[in-house]
């Protein structure tokens, strides 16, 4: 088994590292291998179909000029880093790609990269932005079509009791997952914010029960560890998408410790289960929409809607809250001001850290983040 | 700031300058209206004007009131506060520039009163949003009520079918017809419950038949543009969208575009060209610079004139039936999704949002324009804040290269002059001249 090569802390998951093993992973399995960005869309019901989900990431820093002949340079600088490497090729192992309605861009990165570079199965998973039932019917709606045209695609039919089955896997992945993150609640923390990162990396490639092994495995590891003896400064990070360790390692270089956070591959993925009402589909819009915190999805007005974010600063006994956000993120770029004010009122100060999606000059994120973590 | 000599606008139609009589009159009223402490929506494109109309309702649409604020020079100063509060000035200027006002409001306790208009947009009441057109829209009013003004907001979902799903397939379309249904079913309920007041659906249906004849009008008057000399240029154009937004529904409106309509035929009929001398015939993509509509006149006075302008173009999707009027505003939305599949699906990347404007345009109605048209160019306003309607740019050019029509994207803003270059962007623009020259000739035109 292709997991079977990674013993935890050896081999550090990654973009590059996930496409290798996803390549190895189609040629074990002659599975077809399904792309999908953006938390919309199940990766559950993929799994069901019989075929891989497989996380697209993309790689900071990573020349996007590429991608010009497409689309413009002012643009989100991760869409814009994803569309260089399908220009280039660099995804020729996916068979299928779905890309969710999350944020313009990542909705107009569907279009231009199928027109372009087409595959053999795409699907655009479209999303309401309001919770009204309307909304959350379309969204359940939205599901079947989904899975219909994955099903046609892959030629298997879904059987109920398998998608049920592949649901509880994941929820028992994602409440493994909610251990690992336990650990850090300790006063001198036991696992890295960049450990937990590597860990959560494996998700976007493993298979569902090759994971559960991998995660019990690290669990069990990191449970024998010893706490140290140190108060640390505790930072929780929150924003756009992070598919790399680097701020966390920049955070831990500068002595601060990253206890929880709230950004897509990590912690809103993973802080809730899917619920088990008995309707496989009012519970996946349950989760997959209702439950993932997006700042895209409108939840009305009022600082109210970043109580979650509050509550988890509190579980977790933080002292600063790092955002980090992409340029031309609109979604997390509305929210800062709103948020960065209400955490202040609640005393818990925030930085921000506007990146290019290069987490260049890293001397001057550094300093900044430096400077930051000496107040705790 | 950057002034440049561009900022002021010739305009050539009498029927656009009437406007400096008839806005003022129609501002007036409302004036006194929110001086009576009338509530005051603020709305945004998107929202049907014509039910705003309906319930009777004061409003107000602040990408309007950005546009004002930039072609009076004021919007730096609101984008400037905006930007203070930690507002980042990627985000879109007709947001920063409501946050700025925003923020002045509440700090004066009143308008602020730099506002272009007396009593600036007032405080809102209720925040009628749409998600029609771009993602800032979502965040823009939550913000707003979160931060300023704590009034109930109620903003519209008008999804529609990505462009590899057929929307003529009786359940896709079933599907997105029940979303717009229901979220209009919403809407009506909350403005119902905001005013006090039951919707009249027969009012509503003499309010769209106005508003209806007023936009095949203005259609039409578009229509006449293919004529060589082209009748009417850039600066009349994005001018006489105003009615469209204040006045739809009323009496007025359908005299305003009816006169304009005629004089419009007249100057074809006599053969009245913007220029004398029309050498060159270009489509516009992109919002327009509002602090710098000169810009027209000065491509103008190169022989060069803007016939076609993708943006706030009122197609033909209101040639509904009326008989329900709630359907009606739903098949509007419908009949746009799907106007878009025919006019060329397989380059409408950004169908999820049902917008009429952006640097998309399908390619069969591309073709179709630049022979209508005799499009010899075109010209792209990248701007620098707005990624939404800019965003298909590039893809658009790498159609219109196949074409053998050059493209010129040049970077700005819509609001924000800071990001404007007067030397640099007319040294693009002679350039870009000279490559239409070549293309004329038969010369090669980049192409991807």
């Amino acid at each position: 088994m292709t997991s079977k090569r990674f013993l935890f802390g050896k081999t550090k998951f990654s973009t590059t590292e996930n496409e290798k093993i996803i390549r190895e992973l189609k040629k074990e399995t002659n599975k077809p291998v399904i792309g999908y960005l953006c938390c919309f869309a199940p990766p559950e019901i993929i799994a069901a179909a019989g075929a891989i989900p497989y996380r697209i990431t993309g790689l900071p820093g990573k020349d996007t000029s590429p991608a010009d002949a497409y689309v413009e340079p002012y643009g989100c600088t991760y869409v814009r880093n994803i569309l260089a490497r399908a220009a280039e090729g660099q995804f020729d192992f996916l068979d299928g790609l779905v890309i969710s309605h999350s944020c313009d861009m990542v909705q107009r990165l569907y279009g231009i990269w199928t027109y372009y570079h087409p595959l053999n199965f795409s699907y655009l998973f479209n999303v309401p932005h309001q919770l009204t039932p309307w909304a959350k019917n379309f969204f359940k709606r939205e599901l079947g079509f989904f899975q219909e045209k994955i099903e046609q695609f892959t030629g298997q039919k879904t059987d109920p009791g398998c998608l049920n089955e592949t649901i509880n896997i994941y929820n028992q992945n994602r409440a493994l997952v909610r251990q690992i993150y336990n650990l850090r609640k300790e006063e001198s923390p036991l696992v890295e914010g960049s450990e937990v990162f590597d860990i959560l990396m494996a998700a976007g490639v493993l298979p569902a029960e090759q994971y559960k092994d991998y995660l019990e495995s690290a669990l069990d590891k990191l449970k024998q560890r010893s706490p140290g003896p140190e108060k640390v400064p505790r930072i929780m990070v929150w924003g756009s998408i992070m598919d790399s360790p680097a701020l966390f390692e920049i955070i831990e270089e500068t002595g601060g410790k990253v206890v929880c956070d709230d950004t897509c591959i990590g912690f809103r993925t993973w802080d809730k289960d899917v619920p088990k009402s008995g309707n496989i589909y009012d519970d996946l819009t349950e989760h997959y929409f209702v439950n993932f915190q997006c700042p895209r999805t409108d939840r009305g007005p009022g600082v109210e809607r970043f109580d979650y974010i509050l509550d988890r600063a509190r579980e977790y006994r933080v002292d600063g809250v790092v955002g980090y956000i992409i340029s031309f993120c609109d979604p997390h770029k509305f929210d800062y001001p709103d948020l960065r004010d209400y955490l202040k009122k609640e005393g818990i100060p925030m930085v921000l850290i506007d990146d290019n999606y290069s987490f260049e000059p890293i001397e001057s994120i550094k300093t900044r983040l430096e400077a930051f973590v000496e107040m705790f | 700031m950057n002034q440049s000599e561009m900022s002021r606008a010739k305009r050539y139609l009498e029927t656009t300058k009437k406007m400096k009589e008839m806005l003022p009159r129609f501002f007036m009223r409302m004036m006194e209206r929110k001086f009576s402490n009338e509530p005051v929506a603020w709305c945004m494109v998107g929202v049907p004007p014509e039910l705003l109309k309906a319930f009777d309702l004061l409003f107000e649409w602040p990408e309007n009131f950005g546009t004002m604020c930039a072609s009076r020079q004021v919007a730096p100063l609101f984008i400037q506060e905006a930007e203070n509060e930690g507002y980042s000035p990627e985000l879109c200027s007709y947001v920063t520039n409501t946050m700025g006002y925003c923020k002045l409001h509440r700090e004066r306790g009143e308008a602020p009163e730099e506002s272009p208009l007396p009593g600036g947009m007032g405080t809102p009441a209720m925040l009628l949003g749409s998600g029609f057109v771009c993602e800032p829209r979502w965040k823009w009013f939550q913000s707003v009520a979160t931060r300023y003004f704590g009034a109930p907001v109620y903003s519209t979902d008008p999804l529609a079918p990505p462009w590899d799903i057929d929307p003529h397939d009786p359940r896709i379309a079933e599907h997105y017809l029940t979303l717009l249904r229901e979220d209009l079913a919403g809407q009506i309920e909350f403005l119902e419950k905001q005013t006090g007041k039951k919707l009249d659906i027969d009012n509503l249906r003499e309010i769209m038949k106005r508003s209806h004849e007023a936009l095949a009008y203005w259609r039409d008057t578009l229509a006449l543009r293919k004529a060589i000399p082209s009748p009417m240029g850039s600066t009349d154009y994005f001018h006489a969208i105003i009615p469209q937004m204040y006045l739809v529904g009323d009496e007025d409106a359908v005299i305003f575009y009816r006169e304009m309509y005629e004089e419009v035929k007249d100057r074809v009929e006599r053969g009245v060209g913007v220029t004398e001398d029309e050498k060159y015939r270009l489509i516009w993509f992109g919002l327009p610079p509002w602090f710098n509509m000169g810009v027209f006149n000065y491509l103008e006075s190169l022989g060069a004139v803007v016939v076609y302008e993708s943006t706030y173009n009122v197609g033909d999707f209101f040639e509904v039936d009326l008989t329900d009027p709630l359907e009606a505003i739903v098949q509007r939305t419908w009949q746009r999704a799907l106007k878009m599949h025919e006019y060329g699906a397989e380059t409408m990347p950004e169908l999820c949002n049902p917008a009429v404007f952006g640097g998309f345009s399908g390619s069969n109605l591309l073709s179709e324009l630049v022979e209508q048209y005799n499009l010899n160019g075109a010209l792209m306003h990248l701007t620098h804040s707005c990624r939404a309607v800019s965003f298909g740019e590039v893809h658009t050019r790498n159609r219109l290269a196949k074409m053998n029509v050059p493209s010129l994207i040049f970077e700005s803003d819509m609001a924000d002059p800071r990001f404007w270059s007067d030397a640099q962007i007319k040294t693009r623009l002679h350039a870009f001249l000279e490559t239409i020259d070549e293309a004329k000739q038969g010369g090669r035109i980049n192409d991807f």
